[in-house]
């Protein structure tokens, strides 16, 4: 276990020096955009009627740095504010921290996503076992054009053909929100109710979204299993064949956790459309606002939390790996 | 990481895949041969589809129109001719995904090369890069590009998407560049006393070249949704009229998901897109089996 334990803080050493180097690359990608983000609030205090200096201190106080310092300084009251958990305020919602914007908007994004994956993950792995041991016959083919297909269809077609189908057409689901406003948000059943019917459609297109990566990833994975020796080797000592299935399964099943990795990515990606074409008010939605107002601390904030999310995202997959699969622990 | 072993083989084989196993790698299946149409079809597309058409017309007085002889998918909201914007949307996004998919191969076969045969110092400073850009989501980097970059032409958009793009390419060349490396004929080569640049370039690429292709593919897929997506979400501005710009109007303004009238407007680019990844998918089906003879099932 404590080769466990080194490889886990050598991967989390590994996590934090990229994070840095993403803290480091959104900075200076925030500043290279037009309109400072101290500028633009000091602006609106000396719109308010302040003097400059207390206009300047004010932002030196927000920010923890003005757009009159060095770069080098800027960016060093950067890293302590963040070192802080503080990612600053929002200017559009002026004076609201972004951490407190990032918090309300998360659960609107990772548990659709969690469950869409979990509803993929499910679907996928059987449908990828089906084509591998299919893949000759008319329904394997089938399966695998349809895994590659949903892996190709971008996001936001999946999400618009979804509302013109379930909602213009049908008119089964709502098409907007996360619940009707006539029901008080708690604990209270027409509320849940209300919420899990308008979750229905983003956790759907969540799920289709990684469904192809599954079900491409565990195809091909049972297609190498299959080949290999002990394969054989159990068919021919006459192994009944679902200790044999539960065999390829075993093996099979390992490479997908790198698949989970690329999954949260896609999915954190394809937030955006999902999102905005559902009116959702997750984590994309919130960069996308942040954007439409020219809100950087929010920009810098949510994109920093999205990187972030993928690199533990990648970290755990690599652990789970090591736990699952002795080969690669060394 | 066996698929690449087994294309690696397949192309050592054969230099030259023949045009015969070409050949008959598409026409197995009808699945595989509408693949390469559709392929043609869209590309017919893109290259003559504004040569048919002059500037939009706008015609006040069929706004909504329904399909027609004169209009065969009807009117959009302005009254312009939906087929003429589907036809002339087509070359923007066309190229751009073409120009995009260029340059991530372009990055990520070069670095992959250079790295799985350099290895060393060279091999670490490039995968640390390339885990950089892996790590970065494309999209969200891409969104915030937007706000100072504006993507005006396809050159501009397929250059930042091709830069953002190139970490999975690199990745797998360099394990099939590292793989090929211990092969005898690229010891040879080493041991006859060839330069680095042309055992790479005359030794390594031709086998890495029909993966390549692969990838090139699949990315243009996933480049035709980020372009078309940047625009539906509007944050690029509509300097053409493409087919993210029609979702995006049809959606956000034009209220395709409460009037019919709006909805052929809205469902063209929608099938434009659909179609064109079904296209590559099928035909990316018959180029795997080509390069990847562990596929098909022993008989």
């Amino acid at each position: 276990m404590t080769g466990f334990a080194r490889r886990l803080a050598g991967k989390l050493a590994t996590g934090l020096v990229m994070v840095w180097v993403v803290v480091t690359f959104t900075f200076f990608l925030v500043h290279a955009l037009p309109g400072k983000p101290g500028d633009v609030q000091y602006e609106q205090y000396i719109m308010m009627g302040m003097s400059s200096d207390q206009a300047a201190a004010k932002v030196q106080a927000v920010y923890g740095f003005t757009s009159h310092d060095s770069l080098l300084s800027q960016y060093g009251g950067y890293l302590a504010k963040l070192a802080h958990g503080d990612l600053g305020q929002s200017i559009t919602y002026s004076g609201v921290p972004v951490s407190h914007l990032i918090w309300s908007a998360l659960p609107w994004t990772v548990i659709p996503v969690l469950t869409g994956l979990l509803i993929s993950f499910l679907f996928g792995v059987i449908g990828g076992i089906v084509a591998a041991v299919k893949r000759s016959s008319r329904w394997g083919g089938l399966l695998t054009v349809s895994g590659s297909l949903v892996a190709g269809i971008p996001a936001f077609v999946l999400a618009l053909l979804m509302l013109v189908v379930f909602h213009t057409e049908w008119n089964l689901l709502p098409d907007a929100g996360t619940s009707d406003i006539q029901y008080d948000p708690g604990w209270n059943l027409p509320y849940i109710g209300s919420v899990a019917q308008h979750a229905v459609l983003p956790v759907c297109a969540y799920a289709l979204l990684s469904y192809g990566g599954w079900l491409l990833a565990m195809k091909s994975s049972v297609v190498s299993v299959l080949g290999d020796d002990f394969i054989l080797a159990s068919e021919l000592r006459g192994i009944a064949p679902v200790t044999r299935a539960r065999y390829i399964g075993r093996n099979a099943i390992l490479p997908l956790f790198t698949v989970l990795a690329l999954s949260f990515g896609v999915m954190f990606a394809g937030s955006f459309f999902i999102e905005d074409t559902f009116d959702y008010p997750g984590l994309g939605d919130l960069l996308l606002k942040s954007i439409g107002g020219r809100d950087y601390p929010v920009m810098a904030g949510a994109f920093l939390l999205i990187t972030v999310s993928i690199i533990i995202a990648n970290i755990i997959a690599d652990l789970c790996y090591t736990l699952i699969d002795p080969r690669v622990r060394r | 990481m066996a698929t690449a072993t087994a294309t690696l083989a397949a192309s050592v084989r054969s230099r030259r895949p023949a045009w015969a196993a070409f050949r008959k790698a598409v026409t197995r299946t009808p699945g595989r041969l509408a693949g390469l149409i559709i392929i043609v079809f869209f590309v017919l597309m893109g290259i003559c589809g504004p040569w048919f058409y002059g500037r939009l017309a706008v015609d006040p007085n069929a706004l909504y129109a329904p399909p027609s002889a004169k209009h065969w998918l009807g009117t959009d909201f302005a009254g312009s001719d939906v087929l003429q914007e589907v036809v002339t949307g087509a070359r923007y996004v066309l190229a751009t995904a073409a120009l995009s998919a260029l340059f991530t191969s372009l990055f990520g076969v070069t670095i992959g090369l250079v790295a799985g045969y350099q290895r060393g110092l060279t091999d670490s400073v490039l995968m640390r890069l390339t885990d950089f850009v892996l790590t970065i989501p494309g999209l969200p980097l891409l969104i915030l590009l937007s706000t100072v970059w504006s993507f005006g032409s396809p050159w501009e958009m397929g250059l930042v998407l091709g830069i953002t793009g190139w970490g999975g390419v690199a990745r797998a060349v360099r394990a099939q560049a590292l793989s090929l490396r211990e092969r005898g004929f690229l010891e040879a080569a080493r041991g006859l006393g060839l330069s680095r640049r042309h055992i790479i370039v005359k030794e390594m690429l031709p086998n890495i070249a029909p993966y390549a292709t692969m990838q090139l593919m699949l990315s243009m897929i996933a480049f035709v949704g980020a372009e078309v997506g940047l625009f539906f979400l509007g944050l690029v501005p509509f300097s053409s009229t493409n087919w993210g710009v029609m979702l995006n109007q049809a959606v956000f303004s034009g209220g395709a998901m409460e009037t019919p009238a709006a909805l052929i407007y809205l469902l063209a680019p929608l099938v434009c897109i659909l179609l064109l990844t079904l296209g590559i998918v099928l035909f990316l089906d018959a180029i795997d089996e080509l390069f990847n003879p562990r596929l098909r099932e022993r008989a």
